[in-house]
């Protein structure tokens, strides 16, 4: 299963440089940007587990791929005009991700901060809360996008409150299966997982370092 | 018997400011009650929703104690009522033709209000779940809760428009106004509540028995 999460991400993001050189050759560049800086984005997982030891689970960064590529992959082909609810797939994708990765910083804060203590129904909660959040911050966005760069990024009220439902949606398939895995791996244990003991040892080294040399 | 004696030193153990603080926190719980009441007859669903929420968060600790003096400060009662009676009024119609800010106000208050039920939130889980939060965890659950919920009530009011037929989101861009200014808002009383429990003089912490809670000072989990 890891292995083939694992082939899969490098086949997305060998389908992410496709698009660049695409994109290049053609003579088509709209899309080169985007998949250059996804490209980056995808690979900052690896960059974290190289310098700082710190390994996101296997399913969060093909999740993090995968959003990626569709939303490239997507808007090189032309998909978010041609196929119906394109964007708000991609757009459910981002949410899900978000709410992950916001996940994974409570948990983390949780264990961390002696004065905080987050039991997991409220853990819940907090992402979806969190996930509805960003989600009307990134309407704002686009709203602000629009109205400064002339852009078209929201079509209409129905098509802005769909991105809005699917916001909910996704934060909430997040709280869930989020607090269901915190039943079956304790959050201690996953903290551990992610090794951030030891990137905090690492981080704390780098500073007294720098301090001792200035 | 033993009752009754037990309420007279209660009573006399209430200095006056006490008893002025909670008339007018009940004065302003009457308006936030009906207020509730009026959107739960008009079957305003999301505002009768938000008024019982409301209530439930200003009766639990007056309930759980079984003390009326255990009331939230008028203040914030006052905040809480607000948008509800911008959005029952018939007057707010009114304004709302004649004055294109009338809106943004409401939006305004609306913000404040939603702070205020995160901010109660944060107290009270503290109070009767295990929950614990530092004091820039909590304001920032603050300011997430404000926009979090208007989110979702956004998406409320549209299946409310779909489902009636009606238009009470005019357009896309009155509903990203909104957003803005609830944004501001929300960031606004995220700060605002910080120092606000700070400023709050030790004196009136106590007699509110509420507040109380932030200055656990260096609780730890056991």
């Amino acid at each position: 299963m890891e292995e083939r999460l694992k082939l899969l991400s490098r086949a997305m993001q060998a389908g992410t440089v496709a698009v660049a050189v695409a994109g290049i050759v053609t003579g088509n560049l709209t899309w080169v940007p985007a998949a250059i800086i996804a490209l980056f984005i995808s690979f900052i997982p690896s960059i974290l587990r190289h310098d700082l030891n710190i390994t996101l689970p296997i399913e969060l960064n093909f999740w993090i791929v995968l959003a990626l590529f569709l939303h490239v992959v997507g808007g090189f082909s032309g998909f978010y005009n041609t196929i119906p609810g394109w964007d708000h797939l991609t757009h459910m994708m981002s949410a899900s991700l978000i709410g992950a990765l916001g996940f994974v910083t409570v948990v983390i804060v949780d264990k961390y901060v002696e004065s905080i203590h987050l039991p997991r129904p409220f853990l819940a909660f907090f992402i979806l809360m969190f996930t509805m959040a960003m989600g009307a911050l990134w309407e704002i966005m686009e709203f602000a996008n629009d109205s400064l760069a002339h852009t078209k990024l929201q079509y209409d009220l129905t098509d802005t409150m769909l991105d809005l439902l699917f916001d909910a949606f996704a934060g909430f398939v997040v709280a869930v299966l989020g607090v269901h895995y915190l039943l079956r791996v304790s959050a201690d244990h996953f903290v551990e997982s992610l090794n951030v003991d030891e990137a905090r040892d690492k981080i704390v080294d780098y500073l007294q370092k720098r301090k001792d040399s200035a | 018997m033993a009752a009754r004696s037990g309420t007279s030193s209660l009573l006399t153990a209430i200095t006056p400011e006490a008893i002025i603080e909670a008339e007018l926190s009940w004065i302003a719980s009457m308006v936030l009650f009906f207020a509730t009441v009026y959107t739960v007859l008009k079957l305003d669903v999301l505002w009768a929703a938000f008024g019982i929420a409301a209530i439930s968060l200003y009766v639990l600790p007056i309930i759980s104690t079984r003390n009326p003096f255990r009331a939230l400060p008028w203040e914030m009662t006052i905040l809480l009522a607000a948008p509800m009676l911008l959005h029952i009024s018939s007057g707010a119609g009114i304004l709302l033709e004649h004055f294109g800010w009338w809106r943004h106000l409401t939006d305004l208050a609306f913000a404040l209000s939603l702070a205020t039920i995160g901010l109660l939130l944060t107290v009270e889980l503290q109070m009767y779940t295990d929950v614990r939060m530092n004091r820039p965890f909590a304001m920032l659950f603050v300011v997430m809760f404000t926009m979090g919920i208007s989110g979702l009530w956004q998406v409320g009011e549209y299946i409310g428009d779909v489902v009636n037929h009606a238009h009470n989101l005019a357009s896309n861009r009155q509903v990203m106004m909104s957003f803005v200014w609830i944004l501001v808002g929300g960031m606004l009383m995220g700060f605002v509540y910080d120092l606000y429990l700070k400023a709050m003089s030790e004196n009136r912490k106590r007699t509110l028995g509420l507040i109380h809670l932030w200055e656990v000072p260096k609780w730890k989990r056991d």
